[in-house]
């Protein structure tokens, strides 16, 4: 049995969170739903995500979410955006089940930016 | 395992680490050749045990300024709690069925009115000042014929504030209603003469006071109408009141922590005093701080703070290695906010954001400096990650 509330994943995406902050002449998306506030910023180059940051107010799970996502999308196509479920991140963080809904907030604010960037909100077939 | 340094522990008012002389005189009492028959036994190795209850009932009796004979040995204060206001509230439907608490109380308290209004009861639910005090006034008007029992805490847990003992038992000793104190976060830290309080019946807690889990007292008054049912049934021992065979190395543990705390109790105090102001100087210009309770009336060894735009959750892990407690209640398995906090007008935001530091005796200035520095780091952190979005 874990005493720990936390993945050793989420504590050190938590700790250093390398992609914090904002980022200027930017596409951005805001969400504020759930107890979660979450704004993410892409400069997008030829297509491809050049820099990716976000800004969170959340439980540590949703901030080690918010990290993980940027850095596994940048330098990937932005039209990837798409394809980004909060399923991928529930099960390699790990986050628990009842905070699901939280991390459905990153996936909104992810596809919001998907549509900023490329005009689709849609997921990929 | 991560590389952060040691654990500093600010819980103290969830538990206390036993105190290695309350240790001593427990190990002693376990083994083949100490006394640890059964002290209702009529032979000589149970009478020998019975020797200890009977000094840890003196210690206790000491320190509460009362006579052992008032003291019932339960498993801590739940159980003392519960054994008082059913016991007391059953005793007493005879004449009346009213009962008057607050929402502010221990679960241990709160849950127990909630019970009792399932069986027909009627609670009176006073509602706390900001700070979490009883208006007297609101007390007096909701007083009635039938009123039996009063049920305030004298230490809150989550903000330290000390509630007027001696007023609120006047109040009640006017109208022949009886007053039940759960003192568990008083007993051993405070001052606390059940001599000359107009209390009958106060609930308290070895582990709370650097004794060992598991024991507990409740204290009745030797005074007309001042009797209660027992809850429990299968013996005859104290009085029927609470049966079973009595824990001796656990009673003779908190007897040792009782005898402890009358001898420290100054020194405690002062040893309080000057870390909480030292915590409470280190934190108090952070922006959007509030205290909650009131620094001026209230138990030194709990210092309880809310803080605007912080999530309570990420700014207790960013808090570590400090071991403090969140306004998400005492039950940490709950992201709620905090009732008690909530009680006095605070927001759920508030509540969630409130962290309780509580000190010990064995918390160092040196601890006090790491808890500033590592509090202020932790908002600073935190607010440099949130998002500024439009209204």
């Amino acid at each position: 049995m874990s005493i720990e509330p936390y993945s050793t994943r989420v504590r050190a995406l938590f700790d250093t969170p390398a992609h914090a902050g904002g980022l200027d002449d930017a596409a951005s998306s805001s969400i504020d739903d759930q107890g979660v506030r979450i704004q993410l910023f892409a400069q997008v180059e030829a297509g491809s995500i050049r820099g990716l940051r976000f800004r969170a107010w959340g439980c540590p799970h949703v901030i080690a979410a918010a990290e993980a996502f940027c850095e596994c999308y940048e330098g990937r196509q932005a039209s990837d955006l798409s394809d980004f479920t909060a399923s991928e991140l529930m099960q390699s963080l790990p986050v628990p089940i009842e905070k699901s809904g939280r991390i459905l907030v990153i996936e909104d604010a992810v596809r919001s930016l998907g549509k900023v960037l490329c005009g689709t909100s849609e997921p990929h077939d | 395992m991560t590389d952060k340094p040691d654990l500093i522990y600010l819980d103290y008012a969830a538990t206390t680490p036993v105190d290695p002389r309350v240790v001593a005189a427990m190990s002693r009492l376990l083994e083949m050749d100490g006394d640890f028959a059964n002290p209702s036994a009529d032979h000589l190795a149970g009478r020998r045990s019975s020797v200890h209850v009977a000094n840890a009932a003196e210690q206790l009796a000491a320190l509460l300024h009362v006579h052992p004979d008032r003291l019932i040995w339960t498993s801590g204060a739940t159980e003392s709690n519960n054994l008082a206001i059913i016991g007391a509230a059953r005793a007493r439907q005879h004449r009346g069925q009213h009962l008057i608490t607050m929402p502010t109380e221990h679960k241990a308290v709160t849950d127990v009115f909630r019970a009792l209004e399932r069986q027909g009861f009627d609670v009176t639910w006073l509602l706390p000042d900001e700070c979490g005090a009883l208006d007297i006034d609101a007390l007096e008007a909701a007083f009635r014929d039938d009123t039996q029992l009063v049920s305030i805490m004298h230490v809150n847990n989550e903000t330290g504030l000390l509630q007027d003992i001696a007023r609120i038992g006047e109040s009640c000793r006017r109208r022949d209603v009886l007053l039940h104190v759960d003192a568990a976060q008083s007993v051993g830290k405070l001052p606390v003469d059940l001599g000359q309080l107009p209390v009958d019946l106060a609930s308290m807690t070895a582990h709370k006071m650097y004794g060992p889990k598991g024991i507990g007292g409740l204290y009745i008054a030797d005074r007309p109408g001042c009797h209660i049912e027992p809850l429990m049934f299968g013996g005859g021992q104290q009085r029927r009141l609470r049966p079973g065979t009595l824990a001796v190395h656990l009673i003779a543990g908190f007897g040792c922590a009782a005898e402890i705390a009358a001898t420290s109790l100054a020194e405690d105090l002062e040893h309080l005093t000057t870390l909480r102001d030292q915590l409470w100087a280190g934190i108090r210009d952070v922006p959007g701080i509030r205290l909650n309770g009131d620094i001026d009336n209230s138990f030194p060894g709990i210092l309880n703070a809310s803080i605007a735009d912080i999530e309570g959750e990420s700014l207790l892990l960013a808090l570590e290695p400090l071991c403090v407690a969140t306004g998400s209640a005492c039950n940490s398995q709950s992201q709620e906010p905090s009732y008690v906090l909530r009680a006095l007008g605070r927001s759920d935001a508030e509540a969630q954001s409130a962290i309780r530091f509580s000190l010990g005796r064995q918390t160092r200035s040196e601890d006090i400096v790491v808890a500033v520095r590592r509090y202020r780091s932790a908002v600073s952190k935190l607010r440099d990650l949130a998002p500024v979005l439009a209204a």
